[in-house]
């Protein structure tokens, strides 16, 4: 069969995608340096963190370090668990949707109810959910395989698990993950052959469902209006986007200096989370900025090789999931960047690995992991090793 | 259920590979595109947002600058600028827990309710919790560390010598700004300019970075006055004194250094605390002295014969048929209070004989008188420059009537201030040579404007140290150790168009009479006591404050030490 690795004179492939760790680990590294850049003045200001500066650092350094470690141990989990795990992956997720939105086990902050106090920690569902969306449209997309070309049958069961997934994030409301899980399951289809016609329709209405959905809710509305022009209301409605592009234009080439931030200091809110981006802009610059992008277009590089690696191989499940955590991530760092940007409206999605955010930074070194897993059992299948 | 076992009976199509490359190509492109927008917004849109920014964050803040220190002519301060802080808020950012708020009032000394009020009026950016605390109060709420509240740096001018040199120093305003007084007129040199500088603030309004110092604050000079501190000190006791005692409305007191015209002492009372912000009415805040205008009576006589000696139409000895005391020009009768039928021109003065002077300026043509008094500065402002001083009225002699031309010959129908009809004293005082007068300390020796000879300003001083010997209007203005001259006034008030038998007292003098050093001007208004003549109510306030001044200046004496003579007490009458 493959006689490449048995040939001695070739040098040794690695066991593993160096570069990918390499990217994954160089987001983390630039994102526990701003996340302390962008909150030491918040925190060192406010009651909530007992005038700490460096509260979040400390928790964000807590995270990333329980991320590895939750990373190296997901390393350990064969693609073919995660197959079998699937569909109740996906209940546990929903489940935990649920059990967030009842009142005393979910706690609201800023009138979202998204968390869930787990003793010392707080867990968010969504963040979970993500990942459970990418291994259920992969599992679901392969077992349907078959009949992938008839609609009612392929189609319809996967659109209602969306809608109820959909339900359950919009009455948190967290329409930043909806966005996501609903990319990660139409890209899904799109990846398992699923039928052009259907797709296409599916590509126009969807746009419609999402037109429908923020004109009838006046919090989305705003934030829309806000992210069309920031300007005509800048104390109000674009406030908040009208700083971050200051920010960006402040940075200019080179930024400002790293901890040079003036936007950092209570002007612009959630610097630390969703809008750490522009604190990379304001102090790194557009060097800061590219160099966060090119890391992503990496990542993003070696998802789609391992994934198509695993197809190549005959490995659809793992293929799915490969693509399906490059296509999670990489339009959840676009949204984010697009929002700090000011050509999309403010959603509430965080920036993957760079962001503050226990959940976030768990769920996305695991999703890390699995790429890594599969990239780990494409080399061994090539080398006709066991997996 | 036997689930995992269904995987494997799943079809295993192959993925088409091309749709794998459309999404990647999709994706890539999208981040392409987001690289290109960070170009428009870091290299291309920056200015704009920049500028965005500056009007956010960027603000120009003044610097207040030292206010000058006035100090009298000795270098003793008047007047002068301590730092101070004062407290405000940013209500949008403030956070205060009740406990906060309850410490801050504590430290405040302000109600709960109503520093709640103000750090809560989320209506408005910006606002001033308290004005100008003492560094030390100011510390504490530093230490309370409250989000949104911030110090300013200010100046608070504070007057040791409180109530004594009000109305002369006035005051300033909350922002530095003179408002009164010599604050008020000397504003310029005093005030400095501010400077300002450009920096750029967090949210909460503290200074993150300073950018560039637009311009740099300039200090205000420092002022030395002509005041005395220890003769304004002495002048002010006295008038307090004499008001209270005679209970009167008020009392004005000017004294003037007879050489160059320095005003070196100049009170009033009713007076007020400047260090009080809260102020009381203008009634109390009037300088008297400058602002206010009167009919000064016989003080005016030295000014006729004055005149009537310049022109040559009498002399000292020239004896005036004084018709028993009642004289009637167009209806009208002139009375005084001494009846005799006959008195020479000293007498005149000595005196003070209405009928007398009117008949010396009835010699004179109107235009001579005129011109003479007008040379003599009535009907003008001193030069002082200081607000408010009032020019007095000296009517055009064209249409001067002979009753008018005669009662004005012993202060009735004419208006002075204090501080002028003191300095019309110094032409008696300096051999005919009129100074100006100034509030600023004199340096070089000051040049007057001659305006009678040397043989007329002496002869008028002799008459006017004949007031003050038995026989005369003033023997209270006696001083043990100095020759004095002087005059005393007792005015009728004037309300509406009619005199009352309402008196303003006044004497103005000057000491050592041989060799003039000291002018002092008194005026007591309305004394409410038996006693309102001004030999018995203004003459006691000269000598105590003319002697003690002089002895403070270490003025040789001019006369032995027994030279106090008293006469019995009721030749000291007079009225005009």
């Amino acid at each position: 069969m493959r006689t490449a690795s048995l040939n001695p004179s070739r040098p040794a492939l690695p066991e593993y995608d160096e570069m990918l760790v390499w990217i994954v680990l160089s987001l983390l590294a630039i994102g526990m340096v701003m996340v302390y850049s962008a909150s030491i003045a918040t925190a060192e200001e406010s009651k909530f963190t007992g005038f700490r500066s460096t509260y979040y650092l400390v928790r964000h350094s807590v995270f990333i370090f329980v991320g590895i470690a939750a990373a190296m141990a997901a390393f350990q989990v064969p693609v073919q668990t995660w197959q079998k795990l699937a569909p109740y992956l996906f209940i546990l997720g929903v489940v935990l949707l649920i059990l967030v939105l009842i009142p005393g086990v979910g706690r609201a902050v800023n009138g979202s109810r998204r968390w869930l106090s787990l003793f010392v920690i707080n867990l968010q569902p969504s963040e979970l959910m993500k990942l459970f969306a990418v291994v259920y449209a992969a599992d679901y997309t392969v077992r349907k395989g078959i009949v992938k070309h008839t609609f009612r049958k392929a189609f319809l069961p996967m659109f209602a698990v969306m809608v109820l997934v959909g339900m359950l994030l919009l009455l948190e409301p967290d329409m930043g993950a909806f966005v996501v899980i609903c990319a990660i399951a139409m890209c899904t289809l799109w990846l398992g052959g699923f039928n052009l016609k259907v797709f296409g329709a599916l590509v126009f209405a969807l746009p419609l469902a999402f037109a429908a959905l923020i004109f009838s809710s006046p919090y989305r509305m705003q934030r829309v209006i806000g992210f069309m022009d920031p300007w005509s209301d800048p104390y109000g409605k674009g406030y908040q986007l009208s700083h971050a592009l200051i920010a960006f234009g402040r940075g200019e080439w080179l930024g400002v200096g790293l901890g040079a931030s003036v936007e950092k200091l209570f002007y612009l809110p959630e610097a630390h989370t969703d809008f750490l981006l522009a604190v990379i802009a304001e102090e790194l610059g557009f060097v800061g900025v590219c160099a966060v992008i090119v890391l992503f277009a990496g990542l993003l590089i070696r998802a789609f090789a391992i994934g198509r690696q695993a197809a190549f191989l005959d490995r659809q499940f793992a293929a799915l999931i490969a693509q399906g955590i490059a296509v999670w991530l990489g339009v959840q760092a676009m949204i984010n960047i697009g929002v700090n940007m000011g050509v999309l409206p403010t959603k509430g999605l965080t920036l993957p690995f760079l962001s503050f955010g226990g959940s976030g930074v768990v769920v996305n070194c695991v999703a890390a992991a699995i790429l890594l897993r599969i990239d780990w059992e494409n080399r061994r299948m090539m080398r006709g090793q066991p997996i | 259920m036997n689930y995992a076992s269904s995987i494997k009976t799943a079809g295993l199509v192959a993925l088409p590979p091309w749709r794998s490359r459309v999404l990647f190509g999709v994706l890539l492109l999208c981040l392409f595109g987001l690289t290109v927008r960070a170009v428009y917004l870091q290299g291309i849109h920056n200015d704009f947002l920049q500028q965005k920014g500056d009007a956010r964050y960027s603000r120009v803040v003044d610097i207040n600058a030292h206010r000058g220190m006035i100090t009298d002519r000795h270098g003793d301060p008047l007047a002068v600028s301590t730092p101070v802080e004062s407290i405000w808020v940013s209500p949008q950012d403030v956070e205060a827990t009740p406990q906060q708020v309850k410490q801050l009032a504590q430290i405040l000394g302000m109600s709960s309710a109503e520093v709640k009020k103000r750090l809560f009026d989320t209506t408005r950016d910006f606002t001033y919790l308290k004005r100008q605390l003492p560094p030390e109060q100011a510390e504490k709420i530093v230490r309370l560390g409250v989000p949104g509240i911030s110090l300013h740096r200010e100046y608070r001018r504070y007057y040791p010598s409180a109530e004594v040199a009000a109305h002369l120093l006035g005051f300033t305003d909350v922002d530095d700004n003179g408002q009164e007084g010599i604050e008020l007129a000397l504003q310029e040199q005093l005030g400095g300019r501010s400077g300002s500088q450009r920096v750029i603030k967090d949210r909460r309004g503290h200074i993150v970075e300073d950018v560039a110092s637009v311009r740099a604050p300039k200090p205000g000079s420092d002022l030395a006055l002509s005041v005395d501190s220890k003769i304004q000190y002495l002048a002010y006791r006295e008038i307090k004194l004499a008001v209270e005692q005679h209970r009167a409305k008020a009392g004005s007191i000017v004294v003037l250094d007879a050489k160059s015209g320095e005003v070196l002492a100049l009170a009033n009372w009713p007076s007020y605390n400047p260090n009080n912000r809260a102020k009381p009415d203008t009634r109390v805040m009037r300088n008297r002295a400058v602002t206010d205008l009167f009919e000064p009576g016989s003080t005016m006589k030295p000014f006729t014969v004055a005149a009537a000696l310049e022109a040559g139409k009498v002399t000292p000895r020239t004896v005036i048929n004084t018709e028993g005391g009642v004289l009637t020009i167009g209806g009208r009768k002139i009375h005084d209070t001494h009846p005799e039928p006959f008195l020479d021109v000293a007498g005149v003065i000595q005196k003070s004989s209405n009928v007398g002077a009117a008949k010396i300026a009835l010699s004179l043509p109107p235009q001579t008188f005129w011109r003479s008094l007008s040379e003599t500065g009535f009907g003008a402002q001193t030069g002082s420059a200081f607000p408010g001083e009032a020019a007095g009225r000296l009517r055009d002699y064209k249409k001067w009537l002979p009753i008018e031309q005669a009662t004005m010959s012993y202060g009735n129908g004419i208006s002075v201030n204090l501080l002028q009809l003191a300095r019309a004293y110094t032409a008696f005082a300096n051999d005919g040579e009129l100074k100006g007068v100034t509030l600023l300390k004199q340096d070089v020796p000051v040049v007057g404007k001659k305006i009678y000879s040397e043989a007329t300003a002496r002869a008028v001083r002799d008459m006017l140290e004949m007031v003050v010997q038995p026989g005369g209007t003033a023997p209270l203005a006696q001083i043990s150790g100095f020759r004095v001259a002087g005059k005393t006034g007792t005015a009728h008030k004037l309300e509406g168009r009619r005199y009352v038998n309402r008196y303003i007292a006044s004497f103005v003098g000057l000491a050592p009479a041989s060799n003039p050093r000291l002018i002092v001007a008194v005026m007591v208004d309305e004394p409410a006591g038996a006693e309102y003549y001004g030999g018995q109510v203004a003459a006691p306030v000269f000598s105590n404050v003319m002697g003690s001044a002089l002895r403070l200046l270490n003025v040789p004496h001019d006369a032995p030490l027994d030279n106090v003579l008293m006469p019995p007490a009721d030749i000291i009458k007079e009225e005009a």
